[in-house]
Parts: C-alpha cells; sequence; structure tokens
C-alpha cells in the first residue's frame, strides 16, 4: 500500500513537472479574468447572445445562456467551463446550492430569493420519499459521502 | 454555547490568510460578505415538547488579492452556529464547517492557475471537496490539463484523515468552437482502503445550425462497469429551444464507491436495477419579459414499472430584478403502492411594489404539493414565505425579516422565524 502511494505522489510530481514544462505554450483564448457586472452594464448577463454571436472564434457563447432551466441544467458547462463561470460567479455562489455542509438548505439561507432554482424548496420532506424513489441518482450526486449524507443519516441510520 | 469550527480549520484558515497577506501589500482590493442569520422556530425535543430552538448563525466570506484579474489571490467561506438556548436539538449536529479556503495564482498567458488549500473541484468526474493542491492551465491551442492532489474533506469523519487521500485529473482537447472532449479520473482512498475509483470521458460538440450535443461516461473500475451515460442535444430554434436527453445509470456501478458508500446509498448498489430517462426540456422567451418552459422525462426500470414526471413553468422579468412566476407538475409511476404527486409554486419578489411599504424589496413563495395515497394521514402539504427587506450604506448593508409557515405531513402548523443582517465592504 505504502509503494502504491510513493508510485501516486511520483507519477504526480512527474505531471506537474510536465505542467511546468508546458507552461511557456500560449492559449489561442484567454477570457478576461471577470465579466462587468449587470450593475455595472445597466442589464441582464443572464442572456450571453444579447451582446456575442451564437458562437464565437473560440467559445460557444449559447452555450452559457441562463434559460429557466438553466439553474438545475448546468452540469456539462460546468465541468467542462468551469473559467467561464468562474468570470461571473465565485465559488460561494455555486456554495448556495452544492455546499451539503452548511446546515441550513438553500432556500432557507436565501428566503428573498425566490427567483433563483433552488433544490428542495418547501416540504421536501415528504416529496423526497417520492423523489428518491423514482431517481435516487440525483441524490448521491450531493450527499455521497460520509459527511455530506449527515442529514440522510439522521433517519436512514 | 457551542461553536463547532474546529482548531484544525482555524488553523488552515489563519496560514492561509497569512500567506494572502503578501498579495494586500501592492495595494490589491480585499472584499468580505457577512450574512448573520437569527432563527426562531419550535421543536420536539428529548427533554421537552414544543421547545424553542434559537440558533443564530454567521456566513462569512472573504476575498482578497487580484480579485478582478489575474495574479495572487485568497478566498475563505465558512460559517458557525451559535445555539441560545439550553436544549439538545444541535446536540449531534457540526456546528460550523469551513467550506473552502485558498490562495490561488492565475496567470494570464496560458490561463495557468495553482490552488493551495481546502477548495471545490468540479470537473469530468470530479465533484469533490479537497485540502490539497489543484494545477490547471492551457497546453498550447488544443490542450488542457488539470491535476489535483490532498484529502477529501468528505472522510474526514471517518476514523480520521490518516490514510486518506483523493488525485486525480482531466485531460482535455478542444478546437476552436467545434468541439470539447475530456478524459478524466478520479481516485479517493480511506483509511488506505481504495473508496471510489473512476473514469470519465466528457464531450461538447457543436455542430452546424447552432446545434450541440453534450454529454458523459463515467466508468466504475473499482465494480468494472459503466456507471452512467448522460447526454443531451440543444437545438435552438428562434426564440425556442428544445433539449431532448439521454440517462442511463447501472445501479451496481453508479452506487457501489467501496469504503466512500452511505446509507441510503449503500443497498442500492445490491439492486441489479438500472435506471434509463430521456425525454425533452423547452424554453421559450417570448419577449424579454416573458419566458416559459416545460419537461417531460421518462424513467425507464429494468427491475421496476415505469414513472413519469411532467412540468410546466411561466416566469415575468421587470425591471429592479422584479421577478414573478410559478410551476406546475407533475410525478406519477405504474409501481404498485408507489405515491405520485401534484406541485403547484408561485414565487414573486419586486422592488417597486414595496417602496410603498417603506422598505426596498418584498419577496413571496408558495408551494403546494398534493399526494396521491396519504403520508401520515396527510395528503397535502402547504409552504407559505413572505420575506422584506431594507437597504443601507449604498446597499452595502441589508437588513431581511422572513416568515415561513407550512402544514404538512411531519409538521402540522408551524411557523419559523428569521432575522438576517448581510453587510458587503470591498476596499
Amino acid at each position: 500500500m505504502a509503494n502504491k502511494r510513493i508510485l501516486s505522489i511520483l507519477t504526480l510530481l512527474v505531471i506537474l513537472l510536465l505542467v511546468a514544462a508546458c507552461a511557456g505554450l500560449q492559449s489561442n483564448f484567454v477570457p478576461p479574468a471577470s465579466h462587468p457586472s449587470e450593475a455595472d452594464m445597466g442589464m441582464s448577463t443572464k442572456v450571453c447572445t444579447d451582446c456575442h454571436d451564437a458562437r464565437g472564434e473560440f467559445l460557444v457563447y449559447e452555450r452559457y445562456v441562463h434559460t429557466a432551466d438553466y439553474g438545475m441544467n448546468h452540469r456539462a458547462q460546468a465541468y467542462q467551463g468551469e473559467a467561464i463561470c468562474a468570470m461571473c460567479h465565485q465559488t460561494s455562489f455555486c456554495n448556495d446550492c452544492h455546499a451539503t455542509r452548511v446546515e441550513l438548505k438553500p432556500s432557507i439561507r436565501n428566503p428573498e430569493k425566490t427567483y433563483r432554482s433552488m433544490q428542495h424548496r418547501g416540504d421536501y420532506l415528504s416529496r423526497h420519499r417520492i423523489d428518491g424513489r423514482l431517481d435516487p441518482t440525483s441524490c448521491i450526486r450531493c450527499h455521497g459521502n460520509p459527511k455530506s449524507a449527515e442529514s440522510c443519516v439522521r433517519c436512514h441510520g | 454555547m457551542r461553536t463547532g469550527i474546529r482548531y484544525r480549520e482555524l488553523l488552515l484558515a489563519l496560514i492561509l490568510l497569512l500567506a494572502g497577506l503578501p498579495a494586500l501589500s501592492f495595494g490589491a482590493e480585499i472584499r468580505f460578505q457577512s450574512n448573520t442569520l437569527f432563527r426562531l422556530f419550535e421543536r420536539d425535543t428529548v427533554k421537552e415538547a414544543n421547545s424553542s430552538i434559537l440558533p443564530g448563525y454567521e456566513y462569512l466570506q472573504i476575498d482578497a488579492g487580484e480579485l478582478d484579474d489575474y495574479g495572487i489571490s485568497f478566498h475563505a467561506y465558512g460559517w458557525g452556529r451559535l445555539d441560545f438556548t439550553d436544549n439538545d436539538y444541535f446536540d449531534d449536529r457540526t456546528a460550523g464547517e469551513l467550506l473552502y479556503g485558498y490562495l490561488e495564482y492565475r496567470r494570464q498567458e496560458n490561463r495557468c492557475s495553482f490552488r493551495l488549500g481546502r477548495q471545490y473541484v468540479f470537473e469530468g468526474v470530479a465533484n469533490e471537496a479537497i485540502d490539497g493542491l489543484r494545477v490547471s492551465g492551457d497546453l498550447g491551442e488544443h490542450f488542457s490539463l488539470s491535476l489535483y492532489g490532498g484529502q477529501p474533506v468528505g472522510l474526514d469523519s471517518e476514523d480520521g484523515r490518516s490514510g486518506d487521500s483523493i488525485y486525480g485529473g482531466r485531460l482535455a482537447h478542444r478546437l476552436g468552437a467545434n468541439y470539447e472532449v475530456g478524459v478524466s479520473y478520479k481516485t479517493i482512498e480511506n483509511d488506505d482502503v481504495t473508496a471510489e475509483e473512476l473514469l470519465g470521458i466528457d464531450l461538447g460538440l457543436f455542430l452546424p445550425a447552432n446545434l450541440s450535443l453534450s454529454g458523459y461516461s463515467t466508468y466504475n473500475t473499482e465494480s468494472e462497469g459503466w456507471a452512467e451515460h448522460s447526454y443531451e442535444l440543444r437545438i435552438p430554434a428562434g426564440s425556442f429551444v428544445f433539449k431532448p436527453f439521454y440517462h442511463q445509470f447501472t445501479y451496481e456501478d453508479y452506487f457501489d464507491t467501496g469504503a466512500n458508500a452511505v446509507n441510503p446509498f449503500r443497498a442500492l448498489a445490491q439492486f441489479d436495477e438500472e435506471l434509463t430517462a430521456y425525454g425533452l426540456d423547452a424554453n421559450w422567451r417570448y419577449d424579454d419579459n416573458w419566458t416559459f418552459g416545460g419537461k417531460l422525462k421518462l424513467h425507464d426500470y429494468d427491475q421496476r414499472e415505469e414513472a413519469q414526471t411532467y412540468s410546466i413553468t411561466f416566469d415575468w422579468q421587470g425591471e429592479e430584478m422584479t421577478q414573478y412566476g410559478g410551476e406546475l407538475g407533475r410525478t406519477v409511476t405504474d409501481s404498485a403502492g408507489a405515491n405520485e404527486y401534484t406541485l403547484v409554486r408561485l414565487y414573486g419578489y419586486c422592488e417597486a411594489m414595496a417602496e410603498s411599504f417603506g422598505i426596498d424589496f418584498v419577496s413571496s413563495d408558495l408551494v403546494l404539493a398534493f399526494y396521491d395515497d396519504e403520508i401520515y394521514g396527510e395528503d397535502s402539504s402547504l409552504f407559505v414565505s413572505l420575506t422584506g427587506g431594507k437597504r443601507f450604506l449604498d446597499d452595502a448593508l441589508a437588513v431581511k425579516i422572513s416568515g415561513d409557515y407550512s402544514q404538512d405531513p411531519y409538521f402540522e402548523d408551524d411557523l419559523r422565524g428569521m432575522l438576517i443582517v448581510s453587510y458587503n465592504f470591498a476596499h
């Protein structure tokens, strides 16, 4: 087991050296570190294509348009374009929904933001008996490790 | 009174804060956001029925350094709770947590990023909080690479952290705005035992006529089987966007995550079940104000009878963040003995109307659920929430008061109140 860990660490170091060696390579597309805020622009920034072409030379802007279901359906964009998300959102924004170690569910922590898609609104204790049976894969994404399952274990053991 | 943020996490935050101080020395920016919440409600405790529960929460976020540009920065976010009553309601619960606290260096030339500390990793097969290092960046015009390693935060309650580790990464190839394909890997060890080992492929394929196909497949190398295939086609047509989707999950491979598995999911790995879910998401942006949506999702199982979910939504957005909307949903199943329900939701957020009450914003939420079979003798749930707030000090300070009422199978006439003080500082 110790040998496996040493091998893993060495592998990681080699790859890090590789990254360092490649650091001189230039990207062909470097987005700005941050996007102008809605307040600065005086308009909503949720519809990227209001200002950008649907397809840029290096970025598909239309992919990031915040349609009504975007709050519940942005996994592919986040996993492939984290840097694009980070231009407008800090990790704490993601944590509004994606942190399960915060005790209060998102809609309680943000009671005035009724316009945001936040999971478990209202009496979800009753509805989770039905939803969880239908598709338990959607539960484990957020409650899948011992720490994030604390709220499940209280009843489910 | 107790505070649950442990010494180790405080020490980690302190070290990272000190590490971030140099970034401040050349006039970089510092921001912090404080949200202080006081809640009041009643619950039955071991010692007393209808006991008053009065917790106070602090959610604090600190960001310092080059925040709007490439460079060095420090980011931390955490929370803690104080219980102002003398009862056992919170006895078995964590009373605080450092959610993240990391030092970051971002280099513009090749979008290189180094993050050290507690952080979230969302990429490929990773959806984890880690204490460790993440390095990412572009390798030339067409490749990007990210690597991470450290200890998984989610396992720190399982026999301590000795022998716990997590590492992985993602290598991606892209061709302008034509496609991006990534290969990712993650392994987690708990007390020197492999808890989870996953391989993943993610795809973004951007076709003519603005069509795009995106999705991911995940392979569980421990159980040696495909855990998930999830793909979605995006079809824009004028003011409409249609998104047919397809998901396939094999329970044995999806839930069999070794020592990492927890109840109630551990048992699901034993079922020889496969879920195939497919359907359609549709959005219609009628004009700058009105948006309509619809979703149809069909669940097809190997072992059980089929189930379906349907929903339609509408949303009206006006000036100054004013927004009203609603949702009507229905969940049905062909399985004998399984419950079904109808969901109705109406919500609103308004700034213009709030002025007549001497406040800056008001919001409301109504959620109704009707169950086909009774749950604990009740066949419906009602949830109502009303929040109002006022801003001060050029909007840096906001005070909000919120009240909730619910009547449902678990709580009868449950009334809860909350006071929130939010303060944003930037320098």
